[in-house]
């Protein structure tokens, strides 16, 4: 469904990315994971065109988007829920779902309000609140809700454990999970690899802006090398005894 | 008394021209200085499709506004997109530079004299308590209050009002929700301009309309602005009358020659003590 070919990326002289091909199918929840600075964001944010591609192209659903302007990868099918959130702090809880549909007609919007509130009732509850005063959750809900406005096929999610409490983060990937199962193809990008692994059916690990490995989620989990790199000290004992 | 009412006329102008500043403070991070001359495009444009063409007034209006929306549009497209390196000092430069080529044309195409134009409604004086106020100082007081309440139902009502208020708020995140963000950055300068050009027409019948007119009208809605507090829709139109009044007392106790400066001490007065502005506050945040 959304396939990236060898993709370049440089900020000012610096190398973000090099050579990154990444391919999700139709129905895949896909993870991809790496360190702080691996190049996460900026994979997404291409994608989206938010960054400029140096080389390579993105080709989604048979269309070749690697040159469409934002507004009009959105309109195509894509959404991204971006890092740290980003919800219009000083709209309404409402205001921000309703943005999220910017590109589509009003009936529509009105349809997926009721259906995202119905999905997420706390933005109901809080509809007529300011966005910044949600918590972290909230927000994150938020973030998830404006993109899904846009009736995507393909939801693109970087970091959305990024500043929350555990308990929070499993909340959040439960409603991945019943987006995913309703039929919406994920794409995620995660520093909480065993988070992400867990959920997906397969996943890419990108280290210094190139894809080191990749393969079922199960095996990366499994995998001694992700293990000792991306999912913590326990793990490392293990491996290092 | 009377110098509250005259206070609150010029009050009103520099309110609409505070409002201007801050659309393009919204959506650009910058202090466009080219805001003044808009006023006087929009004297100029109402002079010579009314005072010389003679069009009936409703159509002269609307020519002298849409002409001035249309120069914002032109002057974002030419001045600010062609800017390579957009920080603020280049673009707060290349606005000035803006401001005095305008200014410049208009002196070649209108002349240096000031020009008359007769007045749109009847004239006749009100009695109020403690003074009059002219049938013409209500209009320019209805008017601006009128379009700062239009203004802010179009910021809160209308789904582009909105999706300016969300590329206000993070361009980055507007552009995921599928905004042109640089089509709302060309249309809040539009729209600015078109704020401008309705206070240039409303006074032209008071003050005459001369090529140098957007200097002062410009800084003064710059004071009005910062006093207000920058960003805040409602504090620059609470600015502007204050300002206004504040400068219609003084007055009286100095000089009629320093008038002008008023407006100057307040900026610095405002920059020194609280630099938020009156009104002003910090945005509220949760990370």
């Amino acid at each position: 469904m959304l396939e990236v070919k060898s993709l370049h990326v440089s900020y000012g002289g610096v190398q973000a990315l090099t050579n990154v091909s990444v391919h999700v199918s139709k129905g895949e929840f896909v993870s991809l994971i790496g360190s702080n600075g691996a190049g996460k964001t900026t994979l997404l944010n291409s994608i989206m065109n938010i960054v400029g591609k140096q080389k390579g192209t993105a080709i989604f659903d048979g269309k070749d988007v690697t040159k469409f302007g934002t507004s009009q990868i959105v309109t195509s099918g894509m959404a991204l829920v971006p890092e740290g959130r980003r919800v219009f702090s000083n709209m309404s809880v409402l205001e921000n779902l309703e943005m999220g549909g910017f590109k589509r007609p009003a009936a529509e919007v009105k349809n997926k309000l009721e259906e995202i509130v119905k999905m997420f009732p706390v933005l109901g509850e809080r509809g007529y609140q300011m966005a910044g005063m949600l918590s972290g959750g909230e927000q994150q809900m938020l973030a998830i809700g404006r993109a899904l406005m846009s009736n995507p096929r393909i939801l693109l999610m970087d970091e959305p454990s990024m500043g929350l409490a555990p308990l929070v983060i499993k909340e959040v990937y439960e409603k991945l999970k019943v987006l995913a199962e309703s039929g919406l193809t994920i794409l995620l990008v995660e520093q909480n690899a065993s988070m992400a692994l867990k959920y997906a059916q397969r996943g890419y690990v990108l280290e210094n802006g190139r894809i080191i490995m990749q393969g079922k989620a199960s095996e990366l989990l499994g995998d001694n090398e992700v293990k000792r790199a991306y999912l913590g000290k326990e793990y490392k004992e293990k491996w290092e005894r | 008394m009377q110098f509250l009412y005259s206070g609150l006329t010029s009050g009103s102008v520099y309110g609409l021209v505070a409002l201007g500043f801050n659309i393009i403070y919204n959506t650009t991070g910058i202090i466009n200085f080219a805001q003044g001359e808009f006023v006087m495009i929009g004297g100029m444009l109402i002079y010579t499709l009314f005072a010389v063409m003679g069009l009936p007034f409703p159509i002269a209006f609307i020519g002298a506004v849409g002409g001035a929306f249309v120069m914002g549009i032109l002057f974002e497209k030419v001045f600010i997109r062609l800017t390579k390196i957009k920080n603020e000092l280049n673009l707060i430069t290349v606005t000035i530079a803006a401001s005095i080529i305008i200014r410049d044309l208009a002196m070649h195409f209108w002349g240096r004299d000031s020009l008359p134009v007769k007045e749109f409604i009847p004239v006749f004086n009100i009695q109020l308590p403690g003074g009059v106020m002219s049938s013409q100082s209500i209009l320019v007081i209805a008017v601006s209050l009128f379009v700062a309440f239009g203004l802010n139902m179009f910021l809160k009502k209308s789904k582009y009002g909105k999706a300016m208020r969300a590329s206000f708020d993070d361009p980055i995140a507007a552009e995921t929700c599928g905004i042109n963000v640089s089509n709302i950055r060309v249309m809040s300068f539009g729209v600015a301009a078109l704020l401008g050009a309705v206070a240039g027409v409303i006074i032209a019948p008071i003050m005459f309309v001369t090529y140098d007119d957007g200097i002062m009208t410009g800084l003064k809605g710059f004071a009005a602005a910062i006093l207000g507090g920058m960003g805040n829709f409602g504090a620059a139109i609470a600015g502007g009358l204050l300002l206004g009044i504040l400068e219609s007392f003084s007055a009286s106790i100095i000089p009629s020659g320093l008038k002008d400066a008023v407006a100057f001490i307040v900026i610095l007065i405002i920059l020194f003590v609280k630099p938020d502005g009156l009104f002003g506050k910090k945005k509220v945040h949760r990370v």
